[in-house]
């Protein structure tokens, strides 16, 4: 079968080939079967006739000459029937013969007259000139051990035949049609059930000419309906990944130009005409700045970008939680130092995580280096670890700035920020808190804030403990 | 000519102002789209530079609040955005130019100097009064051919005058238009520039062109003789 061909073509073809196979066994085994039954019928009907010739002929006491017209008198029946009788005597001539025998001669074989002369009755079927054929039954009929005569019965096979052509003629026309027309049958079924198919390649189509939006209507749940809520599944996914990917760089082109518009006219402003040492150093140094913003925000990107195509490594081994967040204490000491932002510890109980050191203290330190820049000068921040519903739940208490509700819902998407954010002299890249959310829902837990505009905000992160090992 | 620039980003909106005093035009500066607003309806700025993405209040509600306000300045948009919606709504809703981040600060410049012309009705660029001729691109200041050397302020003064040749220019008006919001209004400053100016324009030459207007401030114009 071409490749090329469609599957309805092949499945009708094949529909229709095993169809015309069974048919053409059925009919041989329907032929076999009826020729041999008609057959054995005819040969009971002319054992049965020889078994009354031959009582007939006990009855005449053996007697030469036995007319024909006795026995028709004697067994009526037999005169009805398409049969003929005749009886040879022990050498093979014959004697007499019923009238319907006419003038044709039919002698006695060889091999007839072998096994009536053993006492065996014998059927055979014979055939004279392309005449009708005729089946014959060579009977022996004995006197105590002798061989007295041999009574032939036959009959003519052309019902049988008849019969037999009648069979043909009905096979050979009926299972052609059966066959054609279950092909029709076949071919409007299968393009019955890949309908949908058609449906699912148009499509498709569409779908590969660029609309994404398209999706297969579908309601059954048959292999078709499953082929298409998944293959709609595969594309609602595709349409979400390429619409981030595209929000994802028309972010990135956007963050990027403000730190290339403030080099550039930093830089084309130095150059207008000759200037102090001072002027250019200032300009560098202001240039050296927006540079390494830029590259944070390239770096940022990558490890996001990465991260979302799960390139990213997180190892998974136990971490003592507490011992971390003393450290980072005394890491955002020296952060607050120039605002006088005091970072304290509040309750923190030995608990153990399953995770990576590094990357949960990137998260940690993220956050609270946060919270030290949104806190007012002589604030405080307050680290807490404690135990809650099977989690460690890490809370990090500033009294900083706050955040509106809109802010709180949106701060941890990528390049969200704050409008005090935006305002604040120092730039972040507006990823911080996206990479602190992939940190957190890598290591299976999460991260949340809550905040009251011009008070300050609580980050709580929640994240599994190890089971085993979990001391309370 | 006074220019305000509404931009949230200190680092552009300082770069921006750097050139544009260099050129001699008095800059205010203000990071939040409320201030903006108001700071645009309330002072008579000769151009407004605004960035669209702002806090408080979006670019885009600045320009309507300060066209609903009746306010004609000429306002260049500055915008991060390279999509065509966003300029034709700035557009449509009152701009008169944009920019698109990152530019190059000779187009702005420029951009300013085109709107700046086409505010004061003037198309061939060149000012003229008499035989004093001012080329705002080169900042040339001649009279009957002679060059004349300007400071800055000098420079803008005389612009400022210049573009409105004819009118009475009071001393809170100079203020406004040669000075920005820093400038103490109470002291002589400006009568100081004036003299400044007289001595290198009109020394030596029969037809005076600055004028004083008693108890009304200023006026540069040709008098008949």
């Amino acid at each position: 079968m071409r490749a090329n061909t469609s599957i309805r073509v092949r499945l009708t073809i094949w529909y229709g080939g095993g169809l015309a196979l069974i048919m053409i066994f059925f009919a041989s085994a329907l032929y076999v079967v009826m020729s041999r039954a008609l057959q054995d019928e005819i040969d009971r009907s002319l054992d049965e006739a020889a078994v009354a010739a031959s009582r007939s002929l006990e009855e005449h006491r053996f007697g030469p000459f036995l007319l024909l017209d006795d026995l028709t008198q004697a067994f009526p029946e037999l005169a009805l029937i398409d049969k003929f009788f005749q009886i040879f005597g022990p050498q093979g001539q014959v004697t007499l013969q019923s009238a319907n025998i006419k003038t044709r001669n039919i002698p006695l074989s060889q091999s007839a007259l072998q096994s009536t002369l053993q006492g065996r009755a014998i059927f055979e079927t014979v055939r004279f000139h392309d005449e009708i054929p005729i089946r014959l039954l060579s009977y022996p009929i004995r006197h105590g051990d002798t061989l007295v005569n041999i009574l032939r019965v036959g009959a003519s096979l052309r019902p049988v035949e008849e019969m037999l052509a009648r069979l043909v003629f009905v096979l050979l026309i009926g299972s052609p049609l059966a066959v054609v027309v279950s092909m029709l049958g076949g071919w409007f079924l299968a393009g019955r059930a890949l309908r949908p198919v058609d449906t699912i390649t148009l499509t498709a189509q569409r779908i590969a000419g660029g609309d994404l939006t398209q999706r297969i209507e579908t309601t059954s749940k048959d292999e078709i309906g499953r082929l298409a809520s998944t293959f709609n599944d595969m594309i609602a996914r595709l349409e979400a990944s390429i619409r981030q990917i595209r929000q994802f760089s028309a972010d990135a082109s956007h963050e990027l130009r403000t730190p290339l518009t403030i080099t550039k006219g930093e830089t084309e402003l130095a150059l207008r005409k000759p200037r102090s040492p001072e002027v250019y150093r200032e300009a560098l140094e202001s240039n050296l700045e927006e540079i390494d913003r830029m590259s944070r925000i390239v770096e940022e990107l990558l490890f996001l970008s990465r991260a979302d195509l799960g390139e990213v490594q997180v190892a998974s081994e136990p971490v003592q939680l507490d011992a971390l967040v003393q450290e980072i204490q005394l890491q955002a000491m020296v952060l607050g130092k120039e605002q006088h932002v005091e970072t304290t510890l509040g309750k923190v109980e030995p608990l153990q995580v399953l995770g990576d050191e590094w990357r949960l203290r990137e998260l940690i330190l993220n956050v609270v280096d946060n919270a030290v820049k949104y806190s007012l000068p002589q604030g405080t921040v307050q680290l807490g670890l404690t135990r809650h519903h099977g989690m460690a739940r890490m809370t990090i208490q500033d009294q900083g700035i706050g955040m509106t509700p809109d802010e709180q819902r949106l701060v941890f998407d990528r390049f969200y920020r704050t409008d005090a954010a935006r305002a604040h002299a120092q730039k972040g890249t507006g990823l911080g808190l996206s990479i602190c959310k992939w940190i957190a829902e890598a290591h299976h837990g999460t991260i949340d804030v809550t905040s009251t505009f011009g008070q300050g905000s609580c980050f709580t992160i929640s994240l599994p403990l190890l089971p085993a090992a979990s001391v309370a | 000519m006074r220019i305000l620039i509404v931009e949230d980003e200190p680092k552009v909106a300082s770069f921006i102002r750097r050139a544009l005093e260099e050129e001699s035009y008095a800059v205010d500066v203000c990071s939040d789209g409320i201030q903006g607003r108001d700071l645009a309806s309330e002072v008579d700025y000769d151009l407004i530079i605004l960035d669209l993405l702002l806090p408080g209040l979006p670019g885009i509600d600045v320009l309507k609040a300060v066209r609903d306000a009746k306010v004609a300045t000429p306002i260049l948009i500055l915008t991060a955005r390279s999509k065509v919606d966003q300029r034709v709504k700035g557009l449509d809703a009152g701009a008169d130019d944009y920019l698109t981040k990152p530019f190059a600060i000779e187009e702005l410049i420029a951009r300013v100097r085109a709107l700046l012309r086409r505010a004061s009705g003037d198309t061939a660029g060149i000012l003229q009064i008499d035989d004093l001729v001012l080329n705002p691109i080169s900042r040339e200041v001649t009279r009957s051919g002679q060059h004349i050397d300007l400071t800055s302020k000098e420079y803008a003064l005389l612009e400022y005058m210049m573009r409105n040749a004819g009118r009475v220019l009071t001393r809170p008006m100079i203020a406004e238009h040669v000075w920005d919001l820093d400038f103490d209004t109470f002291t002589n400053v400006i009568d100081v520039y004036i003299s400044y100016l007289r001595n290198k324009i009109d020394r030596g030459h029969t037809r005076e062109l600055i004028h004083t207007v008693r108890g009304s401030g200023y006026t540069l114009k040709l008098t008949d003789v």
